[in-house]
């Protein structure tokens, strides 16, 4: 009789369960992992349709390449007094919101963002420049790139510049900057010639290429 | 000798169960999403300081409940979300009419119907928008959503 009733409880606890079971039901949706990571870099002259990135303008590409350059008296050459550069670029406006950041054509905008879901891949985008070792104009005559410099600002901008001041590595490529993950980073660079060499009178050019890395 | 524990186990689901509030999975094996998977993007492209780092990702989901169990009673019937990867989220839906409307968060659950149930099955689609902190996003995810029933 014990054992009869032991069974007995255990039937109707499996019903009970049972039961319980029978009603389960759940629908699944799968959610992808996100977009994948973009980035953008404008050195200068940019593209955005549609308003500025904030207003949800879209970037895009523009094949642009601007020039940053300095005329020096006769009577200057290596006198030691670095001389102002000036640009072509007319850009003073911010592309994140279109306030004026920078002052063209003393300034040349540089910004950019780095977006990325997840926690893993690393934590920001390298902003690299590769340098040429020389300029040089027809004659084959050179300046070191390392005569040129620049110094890092922004209108309203404290603390340190995300592309911060430096001078060229000639022949070689050299770390300019960073872009935090999930970042927008913009500075405005105003570039100088050194002036302390004395070279052949000419006119001297050069192309830096700037490279925007993603982890 | 055989009637006292079988009484004993009576009360003591009496006690987990409020009274009156029977909940009760609900059979919606005929809900489907329309799309295999969804796809998220930012919600907001801006990653300037204050950052907004949600993805979100909106998807229409056929919904079929099985009501037969409580035919001509009436109930109340909630949508949750259980607590599950990839962590918080929050859902809003719009509906066609026949469910309410609403919105969750991660371990909780929204009234979607009240009143008496007079079908054997209903039906509706919803536009379900989901909301997700990207860093947690690390692979993809099934989330499961359950409905459930409140018997009156």
């Amino acid at each position: 009789m014990h054992n009869v009733g032991r069974a007995a409880r255990s039937l109707w606890f499996v019903a009970l369960v049972g039961a319980l079971i029978e009603q389960s039901s759940a629908f699944t949706i799968a959610i992808a992992p996100g977009p994948p990571p973009t980035v953008y870099l404008q050195i200068g002259v940019g593209t955005f349709t549609g308003g500025s990135y904030s207003t949800g303008g879209t970037p895009g590409n523009n094949a642009t390449v601007n020039t940053v350059s300095v005329s020096v008296p006769a009577a200057a050459v290596g006198n030691q007094t670095a001389q102002a550069m000036t640009t072509d670029s007319a850009v003073s406006a911010s592309s994140y919101d279109g306030r004026t950041f920078c002052t063209a054509p003393t300034q040349l905008y540089v910004g950019g963002f780095f977006r990325r879901p997840g926690n893993g891949g690393g934590s920001s985008a390298t902003l690299t420049a590769s340098v040429p070792a020389s300029l040089i104009d027809d004659a084959g005559d050179t300046i070191p790139f390392s005569q040129i410099s620049w110094t890092s600002s922004g209108i309203g901008d404290s603390g340190a510049e995300p592309f911060p001041s430096g001078t060229f590595t000639a022949a070689g490529t050299q770390s300019i900057g960073t872009i935090d993950r999930n970042q927008w980073a913009e500075s405005c660079w105003t570039f100088s010639y050194a002036n302390t060499i004395f070279p052949a009178a000419g006119t001297y050019t050069g192309v830096v290429l700037y490279t925007l890395t993603a982890p | 000798m055989r009637a006292m524990p079988r009484c004993v186990f009576v009360l003591i689901l009496a006690v987990a169960l409020p009274a009156g509030a029977k909940t009760t999975v609900i059979d919606d094996s005929g809900t489907l999403p329309y799309e295999s998977t969804l796809a998220l993007h930012w919600q907001q492209l801006s990653p300037r300081p204050p950052l907004n780092n949600l993805l979100t990702g909106t998807v229409s989901v056929r919904v079929r409940l099985n009501l037969a169990p409580w035919l001509r009673r009436s109930g109340h019937i909630y949508l949750r979300l259980p607590a599950q990867q990839p962590g918080p989220m929050t859902i809003s839906w719009t509906t066609q009419g026949r469910l309410l409307p609403g919105a969750i968060s991660t371990g909780s659950r929204t009234l979607v119907y009240a009143g008496p149930i007079t079908a054997p099955f209903i039906e509706d689609v919803l536009q379900l928008t989901l909301n997700v902190d990207a860093a947690r996003m690390q692979q993809i995810y099934h989330v499961n959503f359950i409905f459930e029933m409140d018997e009156d």
